[in-house]
């Protein structure tokens, strides 16, 4: 699943993802491929990036972000967080 | 000879002129072209933002919305975008001329119209005439600066809602190729949709490295699910449109005042050349005059002493 979270002015991350988990305005939710489309008000918190696993082993590597507020848009080509 | 030695001296004073304007053609080159790749940058999430607002405009009536709906305009606010510096031909000026029609157009005096501005040029020239600037920021940066935006952004909505002001209008340059900009006058608030669309739709020049042949949206029209319902999701999607428009008016202006700067600077090299050519020639003029003047004096000299 594709992945963009972008500030206005700047991109903080794009690319594929395994999954990734926001902070949404009416609780925590993880969004996996093939998500239904979706568009959700984000509210403060971490979002929690799952990279696909490598060759060897089990899971990907994470990453997080921290974010004040924002937006997600999921869709069939993918997930977008506008901060 | 006194004469001789002021055009050398005129000769070296206009070529150290021109390698100064050469160098900064060339710096400015370069940060139009860092300003234009900038634009690149805004562009996924200009559509993003667009695609929710429309997901979110087909499920419920946004036209509602106090930042969307238009009211009766006493009070305006003129968001101002010049350069701090000059050098860069006749920039400011068609900003500033375009920003006085407008403000004409629509009878704005300095009783009724409040200015947030950015770079020198344009709060100097507001103050002069008497009108009120309720923030100003500096543009020497190369980059824009974030910070700027958000906090203009923040005072033209808290005050908007307050009441102090019924419109806001952004007055910048837009970057069309390096040898055309045009002042551009557009609506913040009230929010209109069709004018977001235009925004996102310049958001890269229509020719040039940076152009592009317009991608069609060849989403299929799913149906979202909208968390926790339309309006909630509005709120929060409003401060990014604006940004958008507040970035993308920053980032045309940068690239508008670096790629006028540079053609102004290209034609000072150009015209210090000429006139490098022109002392030159005058330069072996006198010379060629002296000399002859010179032997013409021995000849009179030897055939004075021969009679």
């Amino acid at each position: 699943m594709h992945l963009t979270i972008a500030k206005v002015d700047q991109t903080l991350f794009a690319g594929d993802v395994a999954s990734v988990t926001l902070p949404g305005s009416s609780g925590e939710l993880t969004v996996l491929p093939h998500h239904a489309p979706l568009i959700t008000a984000l509210k403060a918190g971490d979002i929690t990036v799952r990279l696909p696993a490598q060759a060897g082993s089990e899971r990907g590597e994470s990453q997080k972000f921290e974010i004040e507020r924002g937006l997600l848009e999921v869709n069939s080509q993918g997930a977008t967080v506008l901060l | 000879m006194a004469a001789l030695k002021q055009i050398k001296q005129k000769i070296r004073a206009t070529d150290k002129t021109r390698q100064v304007t050469r160098a900064m053609e060339a710096v400015s080159a370069v940060k139009m072209r860092k300003a234009q790749g900038a634009a690149l940058t805004s562009r996924p999430y200009a559509r993003a933002a667009l695609s929710i607002l429309k997901r979110v405009s087909a499920s419920f009536d946004v036209k509602n919305h106090p930042l969307v709906a238009p009211r009766s305009v006493k009070n305006t606010c003129v968001f101002l975008i010049t350069s701090d510096k000059g050098l860069a031909g006749n920039l400011n000026s068609g900003v500033l001329r375009a920003m006085n029609n407008a403000l004409r157009e629509r009878s704005l005096t300095p009783s009724n119209t409040t200015f947030i501005t950015i770079g020198r040029r344009g709060n100097e020239y507001v103050t002069r005439r008497g009108f009120s600037v309720l923030e100003h920021h500096e543009n020497h940066d190369d980059k824009v600066r974030s910070d700027q935006m958000h906090s203009v952004i923040n005072t033209i909505v808290s005050r908007y809602t307050e009441g102090a002001f019924d419109a806001v209008f952004v007055v910048y340059m837009n970057f069309l190729s390096t040898f055309e900009q045009r002042p551009t006058i557009r609506q913040m608030l009230p929010l209109s949709v069709e004018e977001l669309e235009h925004v996102v739709g310049d958001i890269r020049p229509a020719k040039g490295m940076f152009a592009e042949v317009s991608a069609g949206d060849a989403r299929a029209n799913a149906p979202y699910i909208l968390e926790p319902n339309p309006e909630a999701v509005f709120a929060t999607l409003l401060p990014d449109l604006l940004s958008i428009q507040a970035y993308h008016a920053l980032l045309e202006a940068k690239a508008s005042e670096h790629s006028a700067r540079m053609v102004a600077m290209k034609s000072a090299s150009d015209k210090a050349g000429e006139r490098v050519r022109e002392f030159t020639l005058e330069f072996n003029k006198a010379r060629q005059a002296v000399i002859t003047r010179e032997v013409s004096e021995i000849t009179g000299g030897i055939e004075a002493m021969a009679q």
